[in-house]
């Protein structure tokens, strides 16, 4: 049975939750959505349904946060609720029915990012912890680690400095420059303390992305390895085949007799058996 | 951390530490600022609205600076609450969240600096309506408390008391049908629209009613005439401004 940080939302069942859960966080720029887009092809290729969710994903409030950034006048608590309220609507519509269905939930930051951010605004940290008490604790948290030393110029020769990465909101008084030093070395500190609290898995973000995403494989695949959900999609392909076997079945129950000797009954006799023999071997 | 009644974070200094509301409610909460903060609360068709617009007028009259504030209205996230409620899309916690966030726009952007420019803030529901539904909604009643952790403590929360049959049959007369949320049709409860405001109504006074002893709402029996009651809720802020005549806007 899966568990919360202590408090569950209402209609919230979690039992039968039977995906897995895989976090990745890292402060800005640490390479994590390069790394996610990595990781779900590989996944998918070996055959696992996976969906992929990040801050500001939600049908509810994305576009409300974006908009809300565009201005001026975003204050910090509101800013801090606003980020639960879409991080809680993409828990209860994406992550939650996603982990029902057996996916593997890939998403792109969780809680830690959003405590980090709060925490460094000012904003008191029980506060914080409780209002996300309400998550799920996930499989595993893979965390990118990237020293401010080696973010600034992967920052600088990509696209920039950002107003909100910068932390501009925090430190008016500096220059762009200096403002996302502090804040980034602000969040660092905070994602440290957060990494020995909530037991993250440390990967050194400063390689490059073939030896970050090879330490994240292995870190994957251990996660999967175990996974009681092997059985069960072996009995679920059983089951397909059983049904789509009735199916035929039902299918030439249903044809008049007189029209059994068609030529469509030899096609679809020889078509059914290919399916249900799943070789396509020709046995017509 | 807690030095009086701020809390400092490095350079940053947080003006309403979550364990003042919850732990140690400030009987004077307002108080830390010059400006007065009043509310009124209660079901809908309680009168609360009435009886706060005739509080308005009185207060400028007597030259205060008055400026209203309604539940609802951050123009920041406004559009996120009509979406949400237009598809249907909000479940108990979000519909907790999003109204959350409306609320802390409006204390940070405009109640905040108010209290402490020294005006009168009148607000049209206030936590404690967030409280009494989402706790309704099945939400717990912990986590709703911490979740607005941030606000101040009003000087006066008025709470209207009506019979719900009272003012369900004031509704009826006054519009047409009840919205989907306001009647708790997400809940479930019941299939028409009248029966499931009852029913959600019903469970929101009970709320309301647990926390008078714990907030120290000030009872106002609504069912009493419109003037008899707001001589006592003049009656009862006049005791407040009396201690704060600074306030006044000089002519």
């Amino acid at each position: 049975m899966r568990k919360t940080y202590g408090k569950v939302l209402p209609g919230m069942k979690l039992n039968d939750l039977s995906g897995k859960l895989i976090v990745v966080e890292g402060t800005d720029g640490a390479g994590r959505t390069t790394q996610i887009n990595l990781l779900k092809t590989w996944l998918e290729e070996q055959g696992h349904a996976v969906l992929d969710t990040g801050m500001t994903r939600s049908m509810l409030a994305g576009e409300g946060i974006r908009r809300a950034k565009e201005g001026n006048n975003l204050g910090r608590v509101t800013q801090s609720l606003f980020y639960a309220t879409d991080f809680v609507d993409r828990l209860e519509n994406e992550i939650v029915p996603a982990l029902r269905a057996g996916f593997v939930v890939l998403t792109d930051r969780y809680i830690y990012s959003l405590m980090a951010r709060a925490i460094v605004r000012g904003m008191d940290a029980a506060w914080i912890r409780s209002i996300y008490s309400v998550a799920l604790v996930p499989d595993a948290v893979i965390y990118l680690r990237i020293g401010v030393d080696e973010l600034i110029p992967r920052v600088i020769f990509s696209r920039g400095f950002d107003y909100w990465e910068s932390g501009m909101d925090v430190f008016p008084g500096q220059d762009m420059y200096e403002s996302f030093r502090s804040y980034q070395s602000a969040l660092l500190a905070e994602f440290d303390k957060l990494s020995v609290e909530y037991h993250f898995e440390t990967v050194d973000a400063s390689s490059d992305v073939k030896t970050v995403f090879a330490e994240l494989q292995k870190k994957v695949m251990r996660i999967l390895e175990g996974d009681s959900r092997k059985e069960f999609v072996s009995k679920l392909y059983e089951q397909v085949a059983e049904m789509s076997q009735l199916r035929t079945e039902a299918i030439f129950a249903a044809i008049p007799r007189e029209m059994q000797r068609t030529d469509l009954e030899l096609l679809l006799r020889s078509a059914a058996a290919n399916e249900a023999s799943g070789n396509g071997r020709n046995v017509a | 951390m807690n030095t009086g009644n701020n809390l400092r974070i490095g350079p940053f200094e947080i003006f309403f530490p979550v364990t003042q509301v919850l732990e140690k409610p400030r009987q004077n909460g307002g108080q830390q600022f010059p400006g007065k903060l009043f509310v009124v609360e209660g079901i809908d068709g309680s009168g609360k609205s009435t009886q706060l617009s005739l509080l308005h007028k009185w207060l400028e009259s007597k030259g205060y600076g008055v400026v209203f504030s309604t539940w609802n209205s951050s123009p920041l996230v406004k559009d996120t609450t009509k979406l949400g409620k237009k598809k249907k899309m909000l479940t108990p916690a979000t519909f907790s969240l999003i109204h959350a966030t409306d609320f802390a726009d409006r204390i940070e952007r405009s109640i905040l600096p108010l209290l402490k420019a020294g005006a009168v803030v009148l607000c049209d529901r206030y936590i404690y309506t967030a409280f009494a539904r989402d706790v309704a909604r099945g939400m717990d009643s912990k986590w709703v408390r911490e979740l607005y952790g941030f606000a101040m403590k009003p000087s006066v929360a008025f709470y209207f008391r009506v019979p719900l049959e009272t003012a369900i049959g004031r509704l009826v007369t006054a519009r047409d049908g009840f919205k989907f949320y306001e009647a708790g049709l997400d809940l479930g409860l019941a299939d028409d629209p009248t029966e499931s405001f009852r029913l959600f109504q019903g469970r929101i006074i009970q709320e309301y009613e647990k926390m008078i002893p714990e907030f120290g709402l000030t009872v106002i029996d609504a069912t009493l005439p419109v003037e008899v009651q707001q001589a006592q809720v003049r009656q009862i802020a006049k005791t407040h401004l009396d201690r704060a005549r600074e306030l006044r806007v000089r002519p």
